[in-house]
């Protein structure tokens, strides 16, 4: 069947809003693609299949992407898969570069949402059952490879990065353990608030917007040296495609991390970047520039994010297990419309499969243009001056942490009192970034260590006999940490000798 | 002290955004105006149904979804569905006012939770007004991979038996209607087979149905807890042989229309010398001190949705199907199920001592 048979005008039409509706909503701190999509899933039951699954894969790649926005113009994670755009986003804004970052963001973005959905198209079937061959072993080593991130950004003071990664871990343990629904790490007297632990949004706007507020505030809100800047006479800020040269492998890995974890259903999304960027450090000719405002660092951290999109569709589409939370409310819309998504859902429902697929490349490609030529309207966000922007911000920040779960109040004072501790952490050798990678992964690495005992009978040697897949990982972690190692030591003379 | 009144004002800000919603958490900000202070008048513009469940994929959004799309227009109001999971959807409704704006809908996890431990004693039902029952997901099944070597629950247990270096795991959530069904198995097995047998079951505790589907795939669980809606995919011809299953019971009264799967009944599972029969149920809760008049039309909106074919579709749809019982029966049915289910969790064994 024909593409314009099987998507119509309408379902463009929907698509497109979808990613305009997504990028707002992922750029808006404490907004997310799965909040959007979960906003507008009881309105597809009235569309047709293919146009409410239009409307919602454009959600989900609009709100995917919109979240480099404030990651690279406020040092803000827009959405936790997020976090690592920062680490290069904003220094690059800071040299001036804000309009550039944006752009290479962008355009990683797409090709990594492209290399996701061809893979999708292409070897969903297979990769179901590759996915299927992981065990809660090897998600539990995927995890902590993840973590081993935690080593190499944390160069110069490897004990203090490291501290505060097993301080995040413990933060996020607080709250009812799921085994036995018995309370563990609770502060008395908020048994109720905490029941679910600490929300992980409010955590993490609290932590970087909240808290860099907080230290600007006291500083005087003076303007940054960006915002003095004319950008028209400065070259730097100029977009090329030449960025790109020599990234290539960066940008093929980097999305083939995103897809791959993308497609191991229970481990998040934000586990994509922060895997996709670590690897880029090890891999890279200058690691120390990373975390400087390098391309290299956007380039990965925004190619594996939207890489996942297409990943995370693989389980979903072939297994009926959703990828991550996002495509755990895409489910619902599938059911609403009484289709069964599994393992005959692609055999049983041809032309849907194509329409999804049609979709996705809609969709990315509504975002490279509703993003790319609107960017320069967006890059001006960061000349206006602090004592306008910062109380919006805040705003933004509290309405978007009532919303996260439906109105929960507490959730409000969790975005303020990790505010709070962004604003403090810093001063007592607190890394904020180590400690929210904690935070991010902890949940999940508790939950496939203790699914792996459970399995085991409680014998701990299953974490080394469990099969190929888990060497494979094992000599990746000690790898990545071997390296980390080294670099830092290197950095610690050459800090020595300058 | 510029740079201090600045970090103050910025500070303050904050809380005074924070302090606005009040110190209460959850329902009361959506609360509409101009109904203050009336408690026996029902809200005819809002009423915001959060569900125990977190889940938009799973049975009790699905039914809940297409219950109040279809109430909504009944009533004339407006009824949105937020799936905050069971603690959530209490602890909202414990702070919730008498006037009908938050109700809750769940199945029947909401008193077994409580009878199990996993729930407060203040939530048992007894501190709700029970609204109208709505559907039944008669699907309530167990499942194992295909090339397992038994095809029924009883057959599991023969297995067992013949096999005595053999182990069976079952992956169920504790506190819910996964485990009072498997607390029915075991205990039938226990009085028929004896502790020799039933020593080596083994329980594998976990949560969504997709980390006990990843459970059975892993090797981790023999038998999962499932439900013909979500799981009969995997039992059709054409699915790989690594993800293939097959149910091997299901425990309602009569077979389930359309699939050739032996009720417990028919596998001669009792209970304290009864069939072990139970059928999962979803309904309404409502704040205890709600007005009549609000019980009495929902009542009437959900007795004229049952007679509803587009709606009936609409469940049917992913195998869930009407049963609507009128609040005053919803509440003698549901008190009565919860004493039937009190003694089988009395004799069941702690999970802790089977938990892998």
């Amino acid at each position: 069947m024909l593409a314009f048979e099987i998507i119509t005008p309408f379902t463009v039409l929907l698509c497109f809003l979808g990613v305009f509706i997504g990028i707002i909503m992922g750029a808006i701190p404490g907004m997310t693609a799965t909040m959007a999509i979960a906003i507008f899933l009881p309105l597809t039951y009235v569309l047709e299949m293919v146009d409410s699954i239009g409307l919602l894969i454009g959600l989900y790649v609009g709100g995917i992407s919109g979240g480099l926005v404030p990651a690279i113009l406020l040092n803000i994670p827009g959405t936790p898969s997020s976090l690592c755009t920062t680490f290069d986003g904003y220094p690059m804004t800071q040299k001036g570069e804000g309009e550039k970052a944006l752009k290479v963001g962008i355009t990683a973005s797409i090709i990594g949402g492209f290399f996701s959905l061809t893979v999708l198209y292409l070897f969903a079937p297979f990769l179901a059952s590759v996915a299927i061959d992981f065990t809660s072993v090897d998600k539990f080593l995927i995890i902590v490879f993840a973590l081993t991130i935690i080593a190499s950004i944390s160069k110069g003071s490897l004990i203090g990065g490291l501290f505060s990664g097993v301080l995040g871990i413990f933060i996020s343990l607080i709250g009812r353990f799921p085994d036995n629904n018995e309370m563990r790490l609770m502060p008395p007297g908020l048994e109720e608030q905490l029941v679910y632990g600490f929300s992980l949004l409010p955590v993490l706007i609290g932590l970087f917007a909240v808290g860099q507020i907080l230290q600007e505030a006291e500083e005087g809100m003076k303007p940054a040296s960006h915002q003095k800047l004319d950008l028209k006479k400065t070259e730097k800020n100029k977009f090329s495609l030449k960025i790109f040269k020599g990234q290539y492998i960066n940008t093929a890995r980097s999305s083939l991390i995103g897809t791959f974890v993308g497609m191991l259903p229970g481990v998040g999304g934000s586990a994509a970047s922060i895997t996709a960027y670590s690897q880029t450090k090890n891999f890279s000719k200058h690691p120390e520039r990373l975390g400087t405002g390098e391309p290299e660092g956007l380039i990965s951290s925004e190619s594996a994010n939207n890489g996942l999109i297409g990943g995370a569709l693989i389980p979903l589409l072939t297994l009926g297990i959703p990828g991550d939370s996002t495509t755990a409310i895409l489910i619902g819309a599938f059911l609403l419309q009484g289709v069964q998504v599994g393992p005959l859902f692609i055999s049983s429902n041809p032309d849907l499969w194509s329409g999804i697929v049609i979709t996705l490349v809609v969709a990315n490609i509504a975002m490279f243009i509703l993003m790319f030529f609107s960017i320069k309207y967006f890059a001006k966000i960061v000349f206006i001056p602090k004592y306008i922007i910062f109380p919006i911000i805040v705003l933004m920040c509290v309405v978007g942490s009532y919303a996260i779960n439906s109105g929960i109040m507490f959730d409000v004072w969790t975005l303020l009192i990790f505010g709070v501790l962004g604003y403090i952490f810093p001063k007592i050798g607190v890394q904020i970034p180590a400690f929210l990678i904690g935070f991010i992964l902890g949940m999940e690495a508790e939950k496939y260590f203790v699914d792996s005992l459970k399995g085991s009978g409680g014998d701990l040697t299953v974490f080394f006999t469990q099969g190929p897949i888990a060497i494979v990982l094992w000599i990746l972690i000690l790898g990545s940490l071997v390296y980390a190692f080294i670099d830092s030591q290197k950095s610690k003379k050459n800090q020595a000798s300058t | 002290m510029k740079k201090m009144m600045a970090l103050v004002s910025v500070g303050s800000m904050g809380f005074m955004l924070a302090a606005c919603g009040t110190g209460d958490s959850g329902g009361q900000g959506e609360q509409t105006s101009g109904q203050e202070g009336s408690s026996t008048t029902i809200d005819p513009n809002r009423v915001r149904t959060v569900i125990g469940s977190s889940s938009t994929g799973g049975d009790t959004y699905q039914t809940a979804d297409a219950a109040t799309r279809n109430l909504e227009e009944v009533l004339d109001t407006n009824m949105q569905v937020d799936a905050v999971g069971a603690d959530r959807a209490f602890s909202e409704m414990s702070g919730a006012q008498d006037d009908g704006s938050t109700i809750m809908y769940f199945h029947d996890m909401a008193y077994l939770g409580v009878e199990y431990g996993s729930f407060s004693e203040d939530y048992e039902l007894e501190n709700w007004t029970i609204g109208p029952m709505v559907a039944t997901n008669p699907g309530n099944a167990f499942l194992t991979s295909a090339d397992a070597p038994y095809d029924t629950m009883a057959e599991s247990i023969e297995w067992l038996e013949d096999n005595p270096d053999e182990t069976v795991s079952v992956a169920l959530e504790e506190g819910g209607v996964s485990e009072i069904v498997f607390d029915g198995y075991y205990l039938w097995a226990e009085e028929e087979y004896g502790s020799e047998i039933t020593d080596r079951i083994e329980v594998y505790v976990t949560g969504s149905q997709e980390d006990k589907n990843q459970a059975l795939w892993d090797g981790n669980a023999d038998i999962i807890h499932g439900s013909i809606g979500a799981n009969n995919e995997y039992t059709e011809d054409g699915v790989e042989d690594d993800i293939k299953m097959k149910f091997l019971g299901v425990t309602t009264e009569e077979r389930v229309d359309g699939f050739d799967i032996p009720t417990f009944a028919e596998q001669g599972i009792t209970v304290d010398g009864e069939e072990f029969v139970f059928e999962k149920e979803f309904f309404f809760l409502l704040p205890k001190d709600i007005d009549e008049s609000y019980t009495t039309a929902l009542d009437n909106a959900m007795a004229e949705l049952a007679e509803d074919e587009e709606f009936a579709e609409a469940l049917n749809k992913n195998t869930y199907t009407v049963n609507h019982m009128p609040s005053d029966e919803a509440e003698e049915h549901l008190m009565e199920k919860r004493e039937n289910m009190q003694s089988i969790i009395e004799q069941a064994p702690d999970l802790n001592d089977l938990a892998k």
